[in-house]
C-alpha cells in the first residue's frame, strides 16, 4: 500500500511540467528541477552529516568536479552521450571523494569539519586558476546537450524530467542504504565509533566508503547542472555551495531521508521567492538564509523534520 | 631562476607569510581558548578591509583606519559572543555551524552596503614607494608588512608569556573550565578572546587591502582558505604554530605561484596532505578531540 | 589462550604498567584485582588494542598481536565490556546487539534489508542474559543494570573465544550484582574470561585464578584461596608499602 503512494508520488514529481501545464508558468518547471539538484546534492551530504555523524563542509568540492568532468568530457571525447558524460562526473567525483577521503577520514568533528573544508577550499581555487582546463574565472561553457542515444534531454521539459528520474534513483539509492546493513553500520559509527572498533568494523574503511559514495552522488548532481545551464563556474565547487548543502540538510532536517528533501524545497524558496518580494535593490537573500540558519541552529537543531516528528509524538500522547 | 628572482620572491613570500600571521592569529586564538572554530573569521577579515575603506575614504589615513577597523570588529565580536555563541557553550560543533550563519550575513550585508564591485585601497604615503635593494626595486609597503608581522609576532608572545592576561589565556587554552572553577569570569574571557579574534582579523584586513585588494569573495579567498590550511599545517591553538603555519604557507604560496603559476594551489594540497599524513594534528599542534 | 609478557605501558613519567607477565590457558577464569591505580583498567586497554604497550608483547591463541588494532583483534575473537557504559544510546537493545551479530558478516551489505536471522540471534542473545521483552526498547531508556546487561550481550553476541570484562558489577545494587555474576558463571565454558573486579564475592565466586597487581606489578598470581590468604595482598589494600618479589 505504502509502495503504491511512493511510486504514485514519484510518478507526479517526474511528470510535473505535463500535468502542471494548465497552471503553472515554465519556470515553476525550472525552479522546481533546480530544487530537486540541490535535493539530490543534499541527501548526498546528509549521508555523511546525518547518518555517519561527518560534518563535511567541502562537498560542493565533488559538485564541481563532476560538473567540470561532465562538460569537460563532453568536449575532450566529442560526444554529447549521458553515459559518457555522466559516467565521467561519476568517476570523478568518486576519485576525488577518495583522494580527499583518505585525508580526511581519521578525523572526527570540528577538526573533520575544518579539514574538509580547507581541502574543498583548495580545489575551488585550482578549478578558479586553471585556466587552460576549466576556463578559470570565466567558467566553463558550451557543455554539451544531454543525450541518450538520439534523445536530446536539453528541452526544458526533457531537462527536468531527466533530473526527476535521477531525483528518484537517488532517493531509492539512499533508502535502500538508510535500512541496510552497511547504513546501520554508519550509524553505529556516528553513534559510538569506539565501540563499533571493539565490535570488530574497520571504521576508517566504513567512513571513507561513504565519504566516496557520497562524492559520486554529488557529481552526478553537479552534472545534472552542468547540463541544465550549459555552463560551469568555480562557484559550483566553492565554499557557498557547500554551505548551501548543509543549510539545507541542517534546516530540513539532518539523518532523516525526506530532510535534506523539505531542506531544498525551503532553501529554493528563500532564495528564488523571497528576492521577489523584496524591493530589487535589496539582494539580501543570503542574509535571510544566514539568518534562518542561526535560528534553525539555536532553537531547531533537528530541523523542520525532527520537529514534524516531535509534535507528532507529543500530540499522539494525548 | 636568477638570484635577484629567488631574493625577491623570498621576500614575497615572507611579506605573504606575516600577512599570513596576522590573518590566522585570532582564529588559532579563539580556537585554542574556546574550541572553536570561527568560520565568520573571513568576513571579519573582509569586514575589517571595507570599513578601512570607508576611513580611508572619509579621512583619508591610512593609519586611523589601521585603529578604527580592529576596534569596529572587536565590539561586533564582543557582542556577538554573547549573544549568540554562548547560548551554546559546550556544543562546539553547534557553535561552529553558528559561526557560518553569521558569515552568510555579514559577507552579504558587506554587499549590500558598499557595493560588489572590486575595490582597492592604497598603500598609505610614506609607504607607497619602492626601495632598491639587492633583488632590484621592492615596494615598500611589503617590507612594512614583514616588519609589521614580526612586532605583531613578538608583541604576542610577550603579552602571552609575560602578562597576567598572558596567563589566563595559557591557562584558558589548556582547560577553559578550569578557570571557571578557580573564579575567573570565563563569559568575560571568551567574550574579550572572541572580540581580540575578531579584531586581529580587521587588521589584518586593512594591512591587506592594499596587496589584495577589497572586493566580494575576499572572506573565502584568501581569507577562510589561507587562515585555516596555515592552522592545519601549522598546528590549531598555539601562537607557535600560527607562525610555523604561516613561515610555511607563505613561501610556498609564492614560489608555488612562480614555479607552477595555474595550478600553484595544488602546492599547498601537497603540504596540507602531506601533514595530514604525517602529523595529523598540524606540526605544533596539540591534540583535540571536539564534538 | 591469551600470553602477555613483560607489558610495559608508560604515561609520561609513571609506569600504569611495569612489566606485567601472565598467561591465561584455554577456558580460564581469570580476576585481576588491585587497589586503584593499579593498572587493571590500562591492562584491559592494552589488551584490546585501545592503548599501544611501550614494551612487551601479547599473543592471542599463539599469534601475536601486540601491534593489532582493535577492530582486528575483535576479529581473532577477542571481546571487550567497558568500565563505562559504551553503547549506542538512541539504537534499540536488539539493534545494539545486532550490530555485533553483524560485525562477523561483513558491514558492506548495502542493498538489502537487515536480515532477519540477524534479528533472531540478537533477541535469543538478549533472553540470555535476561533482556527477553526489552529488545525494542532504546539503549539509553534502559536502566543502569540493563545496560550492563546489554553490554553482556552485545560482547557475547560476537562469539567471542576471549572475554575481557572491566568492573561488569561497578554500580550495581546487590540484585544486579548477583545477577550479573551468576549470567557469567553460567557461561559457556570455552570462552576464556579476564575480569576487573573491586567485588570480592564476585571474584571467588568467579575465578578460577587470581592476579593481583599493585602499582603497575604483578604482586601475587595463584588460585583463588591461596590469594585470598596472602598477607601482602592484604597490605597492599591497606596501604602498606610492600616490596615486589
Amino acid at each position: 500500500m505504502r509502495a503504491a503512494l511512493v511510486a504514485a508520488a514519484a510518478a507526479a514529481v517526474v511528470t510535473f511540467p505535463y500535468w502542471s501545464r494548465p497552471w503553472a508558468s515554465p519556470f515553476a518547471t525550472t525552479l522546481l528541477r533546480d530544487a530537486l539538484i540541490l535535493a539530490i546534492f543534499a541527501l548526498s551530504l546528509d549521508l555523511l552529516v546525518g547518518r555517519a555523524g561527518m560534518p563535511s563542509l567541502g562537498h560542493a568540492a565533488f559538485f564541481g568536479a563532476g560538473a567540470y568532468a561532465a562538460g569537460i568530457a563532453g568536449q575532450r571525447f566529442a560526444t554529447d552521450q549521458l553515459p559518457v558524460t555522466l559516467g565521467a562526473a561519476a568517476l570523478v567525483g568518486a576519485a576525488l571523494a577518495l583522494l580527499i577521503g583518505v585525508l580526511v577520514v581519521r578525523s572526527e568533528g570540528i577538526f573533520f569539519l575544518m579539514l574538509t573544508l580547507a581541502l574543498a577550499q583548495i580545489v575551488f581555487a585550482i578549478a578558479f586558476q586553471w585556466t587552460a582546463v576549466t576556463g578559470g574565472s570565466n567558467g566553463l561553457s558550451g557543455v554539451g546537450r544531454p543525450m541518450l542515444a538520439a534523445v536530446d534531454f536539453s528541452a526544458p521539459d526533457l531537462m527536468y524530467v531527466l533530473v526527476a528520474v535521477t531525483f528518484v534513483l537517488a532517493v531509492l539509492v539512499l533508502w535502500g542504504l538508510a535500512r541496510s546493513p552497511y547504513g546501520r553500520a554508519l550509524t553505529g559509527v556516528r553513534e559510538n565509533e569506539r565501540r563499533m572498533r571493539a565490535l570488530g568494523y574497520d571504521t576508517a574503511r566504513l567512513r571513507l566508503s561513504a565519504f566516496v559514495i557520497a562524492g559520486t552522488i554529488a557529481g552526478i548532481a553537479g552534472a545534472l547542472s552542468a547540463y541544465s545551464t550549459r555552463f560551469v563556474s568555480a562557484q559550483d565547487a566553492g565554499l557557498g555551495n557547500s554551505v548551501r548543502a548543509f543549510v539545507t540538510v541542517l534546516v530540513g532536517g539532518a539523518g532523516t531521508l525526506g530532510g535534506p528533501i523539505v531542506g531544498s524545497a525551503l532553501v529554493s524558496l528563500i532564495e528564488r521567492v523571497v528576492p521577489s518580494l523584496l524591493p530589487t535593490d535589496l539582494r539580501i537573500a543570503d542574509a535571510i538564509l544566514g539568518i534562518v540558519f542561526i535560528g534553525f541552529v539555536l532553537f531547531a537543531r533537528q530541523g523542520v523534520v525532527g520537529l514534524g516528528h516531535a509534535t507528532l509524538l507529543r500530540v499522539s500522547r494525548r | 631562476m636568477t638570484a635577484e628572482l629567488v631574493f625577491q620572491q623570498a621576500l614575497n613570500g615572507l611579506s605573504f607569510g606575516a600577512l599570513l600571521f596576522i590573518l590566522a592569529s585570532g582564529l588559532s586564538l579563539v580556537f585554542g581558548m574556546m574550541d572553536v572554530v570561527n568560520l565568520a573569521h573571513g568576513a571579519f577579515y573582509m569586514l575589517g578591509a571595507y570599513v578601512a575603506l570607508s576611513v580611508v575614504q572619509s579621512t583619508g589615513s591610512f593609519w586611523l583606519a589601521m585603529l578604527v577597523a580592529p576596534l569596529a570588529l572587536g565590539v561586533l565580536g564582543f557582542v556577538l559572543e554573547p549573544l549568540l555563541l554562548r547560548r551554546l557553550r559546550a556544543r562546539h560543533l553547534d557553535q561552529v555551524l553558528l559561526t557560518i550563519g553569521v558569515s552568510l550575513v555579514i559577507v552579504d550585508v558587506i554587499g549590500q552596503v558598499w557595493g560588489r564591485e572590486v575595490r582597492s585601497l592604497s598603500a598609505p604615503a610614506g609607504l607607497d614607494g619602492s626601495v632598491t635593494l639587492i633583488g632590484g626595486v621592492y615596494p615598500v609597503y611589503r617590507l612594512f608588512v614583514i616588519a609589521f608581522g614580526v612586532a605583531l609576532a613578538a608583541a604576542m608572545a610577550v603579552v602571552y608569556r609575560r602578562t597576567r592576561i598572558g596567563m589566563l589565556i595559557r591557562a584558558g587554552v589548556q582547560d577553559a573550565e578550569m578557570l571557571g572553577a578557580l573564579g575567573v569570569d570565563t563569559n568575560r574571557l571568551f567574550a574579550s578572546t572572541f572580540a581580540t579574534g575578531a579584531a586581529l582579523a580587521g587588521l589584518a584586513g586593512v594591512i591587506a587591502a592594499p596587496v589584495f585588494g577589497v572586493q566580494p569573495g575576499m572572506d573565502t579567498d584568501p581569507g577562510l582558505l589561507y587562515s585555516l590550511v596555515v592552522v592545519v599545517v601549522g598546528g590549531l591553538g598555539t601562537l607557535s604554530g600560527a607562525v610555523a603555519g604561516s613561515l610555511l604557507v607563505g613561501p610556498a604560496d609564492t614560489f608555488g605561484k612562480v614555479l607552477f603559476q595555474d595550478v600553484a594551489l595544488a602546492v599547498i594540497f601537497a603540504i596540507v596532505a602531506l601533514v595530514l599524513l604525517l602529523k595529523p594534528t598540524g606540526l605544533l599542534g596539540r591534540i583535540r578531540i571536539a564534538r | 589462550m591469551i600470553e602477555i609478557r613483560d607489558l610495559r605501558r608508560a604515561f609520561g613519567g609513571v609506569m600504569a604498567l611495569d612489566g606485567v607477565t601472565l598467561t591465561l590457558a584455554d577456558g580460564e577464569r581469570r580476576a585481576v584485582i588491585g587497589p586503584n591505580g593499579a593498572g587493571k583498567t590500562t591492562l584491559i586497554n592494552t589488551l584490546a588494542g585501545e592503548t599501544a604497550p611501550t614494551g612487551g608483547a601479547i599473543r592471542l591463541a599463539g599469534r601475536d598481536i601486540t601491534r593489532l588494532r582493535p577492530w582486528q583483534r575483535a576479529r581473532l575473537g577477542l571481546a571487550h565490556v567497558y568500565q563505562r557504559t559504551e553503547l549506542f544510546a538512541p539504537l534499540a537493545a536488539r539493534d545494539n546487539v545486532a550490530l555485533a551479530v553483524a560485525a562477523r558478516r561483513g558491514p558492506y551489505r548495502m542493498f538489502r534489508a537487515v536480515p532477519r536471522s540477524e534479528y533472531a540471534e540478537s533477541e535469543a542473545v538478549l533472553e540470555r542474559v535476561g533482556l527477553a521483552g526489552r529488545e525494542s526498547v532504546a539503549a539509553r531508556a534502559l536502566s543502569h543494570g540493563e545496560r550492563r546487561q546489554l553490554e553482556l550481550a552485545v560482547a557475547l553476541a560476537q562469539r567471542p573465544r576471549v572475554l575481557l570484562l572491566d568492573e561488569p558489577t561497578a554500580g550495581m545494587s546487590p540484585l544486579e550484582t548477583a545477577r550479573i555474576t551468576e549470567l557469567i558463571a553460567g557461561l559457556d565454558r570455552a570462552l576464556t574470561i579476564l575480569i576487573v573486579e573491586h567485588d570480592m564475592d564476585v571474584v571467588f565466586r568467579l575465578a578460577d585464578r587470581v592476579t593481583v597487581l599493585h602499582e603497575g606489578r604483578v604482586i601475587a598470581d595463584g588460585a583463588a584461596a591461596d590469594v585470598r590468604g596472602d598477607t601482602r595482598v592484604h597490605d597492599v589494600y591497606l596501604g602498606k608499602a610492600v616490596t615486589v618479589a
